[in-house]
């Protein structure tokens, strides 16, 4: 026991200390903060008060009801030009330079032909804005509607009532009644989760693999292995990267619940505006989301890093691995491949099916569950075959190891393998 | 009497496809000795330290050591062992392996720790200790190995062709280390195959040919049954009238002739005497003629050239 429990001590403290380890660590909550800050702080910087012209070379009338408009919203301060027919090219001339000196956006051109033709020009620096332009597209359809309304002889307040902002609002409802989670949210979790659990597994499982390469390349291995079974140096390898894997999710969630708590502080600190940090959506995560991630991150952990064992045992160099690994690495693929459609109707028959595949259960089973309601016995079925599969693999991928590891030179087939599985 | 020995290999036989590496072997190992295990490459030694050692499991036979059949591996923290490849961490520091390497073994880590200080100091690496092993000369490095070998001052231990490779500093460190362990009870086993080295240092050797055990004993039993009678003789003349008298097989078993310099064994029964007898007859002009004690080389080639070569290649006499 002590003699795994030093190589599970080794493993663990060299990767720790390593550069690798320490960067990665730090760039978790940048990104975290990141995804949840960005996009408030771009919403908050573009939503800054453009101040544009309107030009109204008709009447005035529609011209003024729309600078009206655009004040009503607080991203537009609008000014109305008159201009008649004859002094149009020049007023538009001056306006560009103003553009060009910064002094206004942009400038809008209405006229009677608007109302009547629905054509309108705009001219300013912020035309890629797709935002800016979508609002100054709405308030101008919504200024012609009810021009051309209130023309017909409708009174404006009922058709200002009748253009009433429509939102719809998609809450999810789960097991335990409604939620007040957002779809987008829901999504957004579901879809990190599974991230979070693949590069997990793909990432710490490689370094199981590059840690098994590493000793049968400097030939350490033959020390080792009269030290201890391989077996067990197998097995502390295993645990220690493992190890290290839980430590640094054990950061991050420390450092996201940190986040999360103290979010208000994080958003005035990074100058988002108070109204965009409270559009901030947080999907509420659960003590039993909590625990099933963490269950199938650790069992699909196991599974796949038993088997980059196994090629690290069979390869001679880093570089052969690229290639020994391919089978290994189809096997995740797979699932990151059904992730979409896993998302699209995490209660179907294919969802259920990945669910309960043990090479694919550790990464769809949580997003199942975080993006919808997953009957417990499924839940219990889907770990209890990946546990019993962990169990098998682990088993078969130790007795391959140990011979694997004092063999070099050409690399073994599939039915070796098998051979030295059967071999004791 | 087992407790005597430390290490019994009761008729080991390991096969691989194709071959047998080792047939049917026995050796004890007394404690307290220095003991060679010679022979050419490709004998079977590291096979049967392999064996010893838990790497690979016998086809047949059995493994004793300290009395018991446990392995290898179960007694890792009496054994030190040196493999033939060597290699540390590249990435790890210095101490760190050392004191790694010695856990592995089931030493304590503050035992480990401490005495990983003594040695680095001693072999004069005490400021390398916090160095990944990587920023070592590849001498340094290897003397990093012979303290993992040592550091938990085993009761056994076997070194699988230490000198090979070793810069000659290195190699008398490491001399220098086997002859005080040896001086202060520890039993030594190694392999090699440069007899110079261990007519220098074993007590007891076992040559070994083709998997099998071609002798073993004690060093000077060893040279007293195997080695005949051996005669050196050197002429003044060049030796031209003693070629006929050196070619008689029934007085001359084997000559290595230089010429005016000559190594003989003698034929069974033949005695010097009548040898000198007669080269003195054939008027060759003697500058030396010496009975001499047969190098551990000589004997070595002797037994491993009759068991190893085929009829007729034999070392060439005159």
């Amino acid at each position: 026991m002590r003699k795994i429990w030093a190589v599970v001590r080794r493993e663990f403290l060299e990767r720790v200390r390593s550069k690798w380890f320490i960067i990665s660590t730090v760039l978790g909550p940048v990104f975290m903060i990141g995804i949840t800050v960005l996009p408030a702080l771009l919403a908050s910087r573009s939503g800054g008060v453009r101040t544009m012209a309107v030009v109204d070379w008709g009447s005035g009338a529609f011209g003024s009801r729309l600078v009206a408009q655009l004040g009503t919203g607080n991203r537009f301060n609008a000014l109305l030009l008159r201009a008649t027919a004859r002094d149009t090219a020049a007023v538009l001339d001056s306006l560009t330079h103003q553009v060009q000196a910064k002094a206004l956006d942009g400038f809008l051109v209405v006229g009677d032909v608007t109302v009547e033709s629905g054509l309108a020009d705009y001219r300013g620096r912020n035309v890629t804005s797709l935002r800016d332009m979508a609002i100054l597209e709405g308030i101008l359809r919504q200024a012609v509607v009810m021009e051309r309304l209130t023309r017909s002889g409708i009174d404006p307040a009922v058709v200002q009532e009748a253009q009433a902002r429509i939102e719809l609002r998609k809450l999810r409802i789960s097991r335990r009644g409604a939620t007040g989670e957002t779809g987008e949210a829901t999504f957004v979790l579901a879809y990190i989760i599974g991230f979070v659990i693949y590069m997990g597994i793909v990432l710490y499982g490689v370094n199981v693999m590059r840690s098994v390469i590493d000793e049968k390349q400097t030939r350490i291995i033959e020390v080792l292995v009269s030290s201890l079974k391989p077996f067990q140096l197998m097995l502390g390898k295993v645990i220690g990267v493992g190890g290290v894997g839980l430590f640094q999710f054990a950061i991050w969630g420390a450092v996201a619940a940190l986040l999360v708590r103290y979010r208000q502080v994080v958003f005035s600190l990074l100058g988002v505006p108070p109204e965009q940090a409270a559009a901030v959506m947080l999907p509420a995560v659960g003590g039993g989301l909590v625990f099933l991630v963490l269950a199938y991150f650790l069992l699909g952990y196991i599974l796949y890093s038993a088997m980059f064992a196994v090629v690290g045992a069979v390869v001679n160099t880093e570089s052969e691995a690229q290639q020994a690994q391919m089978p290994v690495m189809m096997l995740l693929v797979v699932a990151i491949i059904m992730f979409p459609a896993v998302l699209q109707e995490p209660g179907g028959q294919v969802a259920a099916a990945l669910g309960l595949i043990p090479f694919s259960s550790p990464i769809i089973m949580p997003i199942r569950y975080a993006a919808s309601d997953v009957p417990a016995s499924e839940v219990a079925m889907s770990l209890a075959v990946l546990a019993a599969s962990t169990l098998a693999v682990v088993w078969l991928a130790g007795r391959i190891y140990r011979v694997g590891i004092l063999m070099y030179g050409k690399r073994p087939g599939v039915r070796e393998l098998m051979r030295w599985a059967r071999e004791s | 009497m087992t407790q005597e020995h430390v290490l019994e290999i009761q008729r080991i036989t390991k096969r691989f496809a194709g071959h047998v590496a080792v047939s049917d072997l026995s050796l004890s190992v007394p404690r307290g000795v220095v003991y060679g295990l010679l022979g050419p490459n490709g004998a079977g030694k590291t096979t049967t330290i392999r064996m010893v050692m838990n790497i690979i499991i016998p086809d047949e036979g059995v493994v004793r050591l300290f009395g018991d059949d446990l392995g290898g591996r179960h007694h890792s923290a009496r054994i030190g062992y040196l493999p033939e490849e060597r290699g540390l961490y590249k990435k790890m520091r210095v101490r760190d392996t050392l004191v790694f390497l010695a856990e592995a073994k089931g030493v304590t880590r503050a035992a480990a720790a401490g005495k990983a200080d003594l040695w680095l100091e001693r072999l004069g690496l005490a400021d390398w200790r916090l160095r990944k092993v990587e920023e070592l000369s590849k001498g340094m490095q290897q003397k990093v190995q012979f303290i993992s070998t040592m550091l938990h001052a085993p009761e056994l231990v076997i070194l699988d062709e230490p000198f090979a490779g070793l810069d000659p500093i290195n190699a008398q460190t490491l001399k220098d280390i086997i002859v005080e362990l040896a001086r202060g009870g520890t039993t030594i086993v190694f392999s090699t195959h440069q007899m110079d080295v261990a007519e220098k240092i074993c007590d007891h050797v076992c040559i070994i040919a083709r998997g099998s055990k071609v002798l073993d004993g004690g060093l000077s039993e060893v040279k007293r049954v195997h080695g005949g009678t051996h005669v050196a003789v050197a002429f003044e003349d060049g030796g031209d009238r003693a070629v006929g008298i050196l070619g008689d097989r029934s007085l001359v078993a084997k000559a290595d002739d230089y010429g005016p310099y000559a190594e003989l064994a003698l034929a069974d029964g033949a005695d010097p005497q009548d040898l000198l007898e007669r080269l003195v007859r054939s008027g060759a002009r003697l500058r030396r003629f010496e009975r001499i004690e047969p190098s551990l080389h000589r004997i070595f080639l002797d037994k491993v050239g009759v068991e190893a070569a085929q009829p007729g290649a034999e070392v060439a006499s005159a």
